[in-house]
């Protein structure tokens, strides 16, 4: 697509006049129209360093300084514009094939691998007598062929692909706060991985629901997120039908009918009636009750109605009772998935309805969300005392969700997950209040709810009394960009998450991880966060490049206590560390200072060789001693927290 | 083996602080700084294991007697033989699988108990959902951010210790999501301060590490921390790497065999493991499930032997322990077209202990004729899994449930313990 740079300059001209205007606004709203971290007792430094902390995925070198210079305001502004990926990020992402794909063409490429193998004996690659995968080279082999013959890639790479593009977007992207968001409101309406049923969705989910829209209405995620397949399949509003609308009665005369068939078959089975017309009527009896059992399976579901209002809006106590669960569930049926897959049945069946017999049914599609008015309750309902008239169809569904969106048990619960994710675990109740007022007056406009956040002096003062934990995916990415490592393998950092006790995209309930301190810290986790301390830092990690001289503008330090100096000073870059780095200084100091006194007195007891090779090795190389220290400041307690 | 001192400690003074002994100072002290502490009890351990991808109870635990049974699958079915590699009949109504050869004998001691019949009453036949629905223990509600067994352990509530409840995992299983402090690990040797190739750097850098913990000032980070240094001195001390198995157990080398090797490694170490979790796969038999052998054939072995050996290992431990299996759910009464079955309602799960009032098929079962079946196809469920779940956790655990562990549950526990 070819760029129009007036236009760009136009929308720049735009984006900055809705700054000023916003900035000239505060000035009248507030005594000063700065952020208020000075009453806070905070410097400059500080105060930029607070904000990085928590909008970004952690400072990269010398980023205090360049946000000081900036402006902190102007900064943070900035940040809260959507932005398209910068080059960086888009050098790394050339060659995702599936990042760009739409949702349909992911679907019949990416097979699940229960569709490759009914295709595979469909298709003659592998006899259905031979399934038993006793012979797993061969039958690997069958399945690579007929993914070669027919341009399949295997779902891994797709998996690969959505874990890889948020590692590298977290770590390269300038457009952080966008980045943290999309982790936020993943997490808020999550959707996992582990349902066999959404894995081919969830790329697309984060690309078309969520990261468009982090920084938008609250409305609009709720309503991307309640449309698109990956949540309708993974809350099963996409099986909640309704038996009780006239498509259903429709179908169940044609079981009446079955039933006159059965009585009129046995009689003309005793007139004589030729074999052929017997077996039409066979297979025309066959055909009808498996679309009745099927159908009769089917009823509603209250999976999504029930957490959407308890996890995505009004929250548990939001004051919804489990009638307004049902008839929202109600007002849901009919809300699926458009069939894609095309080796499916469903699929075929569906691209054969004429388009008169889509509206005699009611069929409606948008993307790859079906609305079926054929499953749809048309009755009245009634939710959190509002009523619905009958024969509502699909826009009733939409006007229950947008009721949601703004109801003032919704603000509340936003706000205070927000002020959970930004500010602390328990978040005060004075700047909750203020963020929730303004959710409502706003109708939900995410980036005003966050302005009334930062400018709330409560963001600025508990910083310095209450600590947020980094998550596992947190800490990773911060360590790569506080030590400028150059990673080629972003799926490193998945792995090692996932041993420090989150594995991302695939969180089991809807609940999303809690993202809590006493949530991310425990026995097993915390040495995992030390072992990765010093796995990154002494370049163990297959992929990742760190070049921790380069970071000291090519500086060797002298000694083992400049390199404490140096990378403490680094990688904890503000004053308010100082107590942390000091501590660190003096723990490490000691600790060499054993070693030396070991080495010099060749007391060494029974170590093995390799040991003493490797003590000796060490005091010699300025290089290992450097990644001893960095190692040992990204496992510090000081680093888990932001 | 045993090195209990450091969790004594933290196990005392929790005590004391709660005030439940009332105890002076000086004897609560006294108490930690010795090897045997009088008022440490000894842990209860259930021990679970989740068959993922839905088991076929109808072959595991066979009710050979039902001619309906042989009607509807006639290729996937087995009566008993006598002999080798025959099944084994239990009642002359039901028949273990011949595979499960090496838990039988523990049937025929009455350890063991077979449940039949077991589900859960919501219907879907969704690997996702049904397990989801099983292992948060409600069957109606996606949204409950607790799973069943983490529920437990806080209702124990015990003085917590690093290792209360352990997944043998990559991941934290949805049975043990919540509030306990819960740990995944594949490999207790990775529960370690390790840099790959330098060795003598891990272990200076855990000296460091182990100090700045000991020196924060946030109180989560200073605890775990501590908590985390003690864990793994008693893993080290405990020598892992060479653990030999007991009493001549030979456990399968396959991912379910290492899994409960490791859960009798720490059950023995004594560092307060109450709820010990394994996962084994691969029961999703669509295809060519084969009778006496054959995938389902060769699974079950490995699920029989492993558990045998599990509690050959145990040995004079095994009044401690409780061993219970669940998969999500069962598979149709009906061969499919291609030599398997597909997903279904009710299974069978397997209790093995010493409190368990074994040697009986606990089942209300019909007749397998198509119509007493679910949706004219499944086996229905006749015992909600909550009632297995409840009497085993309250049993074997001591625990008084109060409907906490189960919310909007209101069923009685089955009576199958002793």
């Amino acid at each position: 697509m070819k760029i129009n740079p007036t236009s760009q300059t136009h929308k720049r001209i735009i984006r900055y006049a809705f700054v000023f205007g916003f900035l000239f606004l505060m000035a009248f709203i507030q005594p000063a129209p700065k952020m208020p971290y000075k009453k806070a007792g905070l410097t400059e430094q500080e105060a930029a360093l607070h904000l990085l902390n928590r909008f970004t995925f952690g400072p990269k070198p010398g980023q205090v300084e360049e946000v000081v210079k900036q402006g902190l305001e102007n900064w943070f502004l900035e940040q809260l514009q959507p932005a398209k990926d910068n080059e960086k990020v888009r050098v790394k992402l050339s060659s995702y094939t599936a990042l760009s794909m739409p949702t349909d063409s992911i679907v019949n490429t990416y097979l699940q691998p229960a569709q490759l193998l009914r295709l595979a004996i469909a298709k003659g690659y592998i006899d259905k007598d031979s399934v038993d995968k006793t012979d797993r080279p061969a039958y690997r082999e069958a399945l690579k062929k007929l993914q070669a013959d027919y341009g399949f890639r295997p779902l891994q790479e797709l998996q690969r692909e959505l874990i890889n593009q948020k590692v590298i977007r977290a770590v390269y992207s300038d457009a952080q706060l966008q980045e943290v968001l999309t982790d936020f409101w993943f997490n808020h309406f999550n959707v996992s991985l582990t349902k066999n049923q959404v894995q081919q969705l969830v790329l697309p989910y984060e690309r078309d629901a969520i990261r468009p829209n982090v920084l938008n209405n609250f409305s609009s995620i709720l309503f991307a997120t309640a449309k698109h397949p990956a949540m309708l399949l993974y809350l099963d509003n996409a099986l909640s039908i309704s038996n009780d609308n006239e498509y259903a009665k429709r179908q169940l005369k044609a079981a009446q009918r079955l039933v006159d068939l059965n009585a009129a078959k046995k009689m003309l089975a005793a007139a004589g009636v030729s074999e052929d017309s017997m077996q039409k009527m066979d297979a025309m009896e066959n055909q009808m009750t498996t679309q009745i059992k099927k159908r009769k399976s089917q009823g509603l579901n209250e999976n999504y109605a029930r957490e959407v209002m308890e996890l995505h809006t009004l929250g548990v106590n939001g004051g919804y009772t489990q009638s307004d669960v049902t008839e929202l569930a109600r007002a849901l049926t009919g809300w699926g998935v458009k069939p894609m897959y095309e080796e499916g049945p469903l699929a075929k069946r569906f691209s054969n309805i004429p388009p008169a017999q889509l509206t005699r049914r009611g069929l409606q599609v948008e993307d790859c969300f079906l609305y079926s008015g054929e499953k749809h309750d048309e009755n009245a309902k009634t939710i959190l005392g509002k009523t619905f008239p009958a024969n509502g169809g699909y826009n009733e569904g939409m006007e229950a969700l947008a009721m949601l969106a703004s109801h003032p048990a919704t603000a509340r619960f936003i706000a205070t997950k927000l002020a959970a994710k930004f500010i602390a675990d328990e978040p005060p109740a004075a700047v909750v209040d203020e963020m929730a007022k303004t959710f409502l007056r706003s109708k939900g406009e995410i980036k005003e709810v966050l302005l009334t956040m930062v400018m709330h002096p409560d963001f600025w003062t508990k910083a310095k009394e209450k600590e947020k934990i980094k998550s596992p995916f947190e800490l990773a990415v911060s360590a790569v960009r506080a030590t400028g490592t150059e990673v080629a393998a972003p799926y490193q950092v998945f792995t090692w998450s996932e041993k420090m006790g989150q594995k991302f995209y695939f969180y089991q309930a809807p609940t999303g991880f809690p993202d809590r301190a006493n949530f991310w810290i425990n026995t097993g986790s915390l040495l995992n966060r030390m072992n990765f301390g010093m796995a990154i830092a002494a370049q163990k990690i297959p992929g990742f490049k760190t070049n921790l001289l380069q970071l000291n503008q090519n500086h060797e330090p002298e000694s083992v206590e400049e390199a404490l100096q140096i990378y403490t000073k680094l990688l904890l870059p503000v004053a308010n560390q100082k107590e942390n780095s000091e501590r660190i200084i003096s723990i490490v100091r000691a600790q060499n200072i054993d070693l030396k006194i070991a080495s010099a007195s060749k007391d060494t007891g029974g170590m093995q060789d390799m040991q003493k090779e490797s003590m000796t090795e060490m005091n010699n190389t300025p290089l290992k001693s450097m990644a001893q220290v960095v190692g040992v400041i990204i496992g510090s307690p000081a680093f888990q927290r932001k | 083996m045993a090195n209990r001192r450091a969790f004594m400690k933290s196990g005392a003074l929790a005590l004391f602080a709660t005030g439940i002994s009332g105890l002076p100072r000086f004897i609560t002290e006294a108490a930690a700084g010795t090897q045997m502490l009088p008022m440490y009890k000894k842990n209860k351990t259930l021990v679970c294991i989740f068959q993922r991808g839905a088991m076929d109870g109808l072959m595991a635990v066979t009710p050979f007697a039902d001619p309906a049974l042989q009607l509807a699958r006639p290729g996937l079915f087995m009566r008993p033989t006598a002999g080798e590699g025959g099944s084994f009949n239990l009642d002359d109504h039901y028949a273990m699988h011949p595979s499960l050869k090496s838990l039988f004998p523990y049937f025929n001691a009455k350890n063991l108990a077979v449940v039949h019949g077991v589900g859960s009453p919501n219907t879907s036949r969704s690997h996702f959902d049904a397990q989801d629905y099983m292992e948060s223990g409600t069957p109606f509600a996606k949204g409950t951010a607790s799973g069943w067994l983490n529920r437990a352990v806080g209702l124990l509530n015990h003085a917590p210790t690093p290792f209360s409840a352990v997944s043998v995992t990559s991941s934290l299983p949805r049975s043990l999501y919540g509030d306990v402090d819960a740990i995944a690990i594949n490999n207790l040797q990775d529960f370690s301060i390790q840099l790959k190739g330098n060795p003598m750097a891990a272990g200076k850098a855990a000296t460091s590490f182990e100090e700045l913990y000991d020196q924060t000032a946030n109180e989560l980070l200073n605890k775990t921390g501590k908590e985390s240094f003690e864990a793994l001195k008693i893993l080290k001390s405990n020598n892992i790497k060479n653990y030999q198995p007991a009493n001549g157990a030979v456990y399968p080398n396959s991912a379910l065999g290492n899994s409960l090797k490791q859960i009798a490694t720490l059950i023995k170490m004594d560092v307060g493991l109450e709820v010990g979790f394994a996962e084994s796969g691969g029961w999703d038999t669509h295809f060519n499930q084969g009778t006496t052998n054959g995938i389902f054939a060769r699974n079950l072995k490995d699920f029989s032997d492993s558990i045998a050996a599990f509690w050959q290992d145990l040995g004079e431990r095994q009044d401690e322990v409780t061993l219970m299996t669940m998969t999500e759910f069962g598979r149709t009464v009906a061969q499919n077209g291609t030599g398997g079955t597909d997903h279904g309602r009710a299974s069978c799960l397997f209790v093995l202990g010493n409190d368990v009032a074994g040697g009986k098929v606990y089942s209300n079962m019909g007749s397998l004729a198509k119509e007493n079946l679910e949706d004219n196809r499944d086996l229905p469920v006749t015992t909600d899994f909550r009632a297995v779940f409840s009497a085993v956790a309250e049993n074997h655990l001591n625990l008084k449930t109060n409907g906490n562990l189960f919310p909007d549950w209101s069923g009685a526990s089955l009576k199958m313990m002793l």
